[in-house]
């Protein structure tokens, strides 16, 4: 007998194949388990109840001001929204794991760690852009916001784009909350420096220039812009370097996501991390 | 490369210290040696038992071989993959189990729970079905599965970590404490449940602190203390060790701590140990064979109430006892 012939074993899908339902519908499943507002009781205020005040206290606010439009308000608090699943949903999806005591027996699978990772991403984007949509029917109901009917495609294009790349930054702390206790409350400073400072309500040429250079390094910022411009009429093509510049920063929160995940993997080996809570 | 007739499971001289530190503005480092130097080897369709008290090292010692912890030194090979260069391929051969509640996806069902286990083994989606349900009927979860998790019960939960462990139907498992918590009943199915694993050609390590279960159940024992295996072979063996000796076992009402530490004090006790029984205190105390030091024993306790007196030919427990208190 050969000690390393494994005699036992229920039959294995093909890397590629395993690789992909890790994915798509082990991400599903593992959603369910660690998203912790899942229950209508509870998603239904949190996540469209929270989005709805939190758009027309703006949108109203701005009225009484007297400073910018309605359009301004709802496409810049509509898009932000969207933060709601694409910050705290991801930060639950991995710092949840270590919360729940589930995280060793995770890391003790031979699953593909990247399909793992992306896996938890694809139910967060779809739940972001749900609430960036319900942000815009939000203010084309209560508030007078309106836009070409034409623009819808390159709008939700858009819109899709920077709930991906908020995602990328969510994806950051949950891996960090896969070693550091307390994760939740940078989610909560994250939530609202990207409301300050993200030109969600207040212009980013109002700010003042050391809020403006984190503007420009934080996901939304330049989503938020192409979505007002397309909101107004202009073509795709002219928000385009928008858009690379959102994308190109929210793949750098993602792919340092990813790397925090494998290194805190790694370490958790080294230093018996994973044991320390 | 497996080398033909190597053991399934080995540990050589494995050592794993921890870093920590105390205090908040002053800190110090501390380092603490976890597993010092613990070696042995599991062969295959063995069931074999790794026994010690708490924070003698099991945990951390299974935590290197399922790929976890990486060793501060020494090598562990599993089925002839080295666990820190091959930790991949060693994950994809072993099923282990952890003791508790924790380990679970509360808010899932218990399918749930083993489906997505299922897709994160690599369980070919048609097997999945069929093999989901030959564990749910072999732990007795059948008709609760699609309950969620956080209803069941602690036998219920470890009787879903068991399945979880041996979804892929690994040939090698690892199991920490499994029965701790269990209730009576329960933790006698879930014995019959590992004795049957090395039927279907499995190698068990099986980690406990139950003595009466090592004893049924494993082929050969380790008995590690301080990190250090101090002792190493059938529990036969294992209870020869006391063979010379004789075990006066003493029910007191409310003992003291200077009670016990005057009985370990009489002449002729090699060793004591105390047993919590609601209201009394079942005191075990290991004497050479022919000593008559009962009534030595008897004036230790400083008018406490004794209930039943009894002297027994030694068992394993008493084996352990003597061990892990390095008077062997």
């Amino acid at each position: 007998m050969t000690a390393g012939t494994a005699v036992l074993g229920a039959p294995r899908s093909s890397s590629l194949t395993s690789f992909f339902r890790v994915l798509f519908v082990g991400g599903i499943i593992v959603y369910r388990a660690l998203f912790n507002w899942i229950r209508p009781a509870i998603y239904i205020p949190t996540m469209l109840g929270s989005p709805l005040f939190q758009i027309l206290f703006f949108a109203n606010l701005g009225k009484y001001s007297g400073v910018g439009d309605t359009n301004f308000f709802v496409v810049g608090n509509a898009v932000q929204v969207c933060s709601m699943s694409a910050i705290y949903g991801a930060t639950m999806t991995l710092a949840n794991e270590r919360y729940f005591g589930t995280l060793a027996q995770l890391l003790a699978t031979p699953a593909n760690r990247a399909a793992l990772f992306l896996g938890r991403t694809l139910p967060v984007i779809a739940n972001g852009l749900l609430v960036s949509v319900f942000g815009f029917i939000v203010g084309a109901l209560f508030l007078d916001f309106s836009m070409p009917a034409s623009q819808i495609p390159a709008l939700a294009l858009v819109v899709t784009l920077t709930v991906v790349s908020c995602t990328g930054f969510g994806m950051m702390l949950g891996s960090i909350g896969i070693r550091a206790r307390d994760v939740f409350f940078a989610s909560n400073l994250a939530y609202f420096l990207m409301l300050l400072m993200c030109g969600v309500n207040i212009p980013i040429d109002s700010l003042p220039g050391w809020m403006q250079a984190i503007s420009k390094a934080l996901p939304l910022t330049h989503g938020i812009a192409a979505a007002r411009l397309l909101a107004s009429g202009e073509t795709l093509g002219s928000v385009a370097g928008l858009i690379r510049t959102e994308l190109l920063i929210g793949a750098t929160y993602g792919f340092l996501a990813f790397a925090l995940f494998r290194y805190f993997e790694a370490s958790s080996r080294k230093y018996a991390s994973l044991d320390r809570f | 490369m497996p080398v033909v007739g190597a053991p399934v499971v080995e540990a050589i001289d494995l050592r794993r210290t921890y870093k920590t530190s105390t205090g908040s503005l002053k800190r110090k480092s501390l380092e603490v040696e976890a597993v010092r130097g613990v070696s042995f080897a599991i062969e295959k369709g063995e069931l074999f038992g790794l026994l010690g008290p708490n924070g003698a090292g099991k945990t951390t010692t299974i935590k290197m071989l399922i790929t976890l912890l990486i060793p501060t030194s020494g090598t562990a090979r599993v089925l002839g993959l080295d666990v820190v260069k091959d930790a991949r391929a060693v994950r994809s051969q072993i099923g282990y189990v952890f003791g508790g509640d924790r380990g679970l996806y509360e808010r899932l069902s218990g399918l749930d729970n083993l489906r997505y286990f299922a897709e994160l083994y690599g369980v070919e989606p048609h097997e999945q079905k069929r093999r989901i349900g030959e564990l749910l009927e072999m732990v007795g979860l059948t008709g609760r599965e699609k309950e969620r998790v956080e209803g069941y019960s602690k036998g219920m939960r470890q009787r879903l970590h068991i399945a979880r462990g041996l979804l892929h139907d690994p040939p090698v498992v690892f199991l920490d404490e499994p029965t701790i918590g269990v209730d009576p009943v329960g933790a006698r199915e879930m014995r019959a449940m590992i004795a049957s694993l090395t039927d279907q050609g499995k190698t068990v390590l099986l980690t406990t602190h139950y003595m009466f279960e090592a004893d049924a159940l494993c082929d050969r024992i380790a008995v590690i203390a301080r990190g250090e295996v101090v002792a190493q072979g059938t529990p036969g063996a294992l209870k020869s060790l006391v063979a010379d000796k004789t075990v006066v076992e003493i029910e007191v009402y409310g003992v003291n701590d200077e009670s016990i530490e005057r009985l370990r004090r009489v002449e002729g006790v090699s060793a004591v140990s105390v047993e919590e029984r609601d209201q009394l205190q079942l005191l075990m105390v290991q004497s050479a064979v022919g000593a008559e030091i009962t009534p030595a024993l008897l004036a230790q306790f400083d008018g406490a109430k004794i209930g039943r007196v009894v002297a027994r030919e030694p068992t394993l427990e008493d084996a352990y006892i003597s061990l892990v208190e390095g008077d062997s």
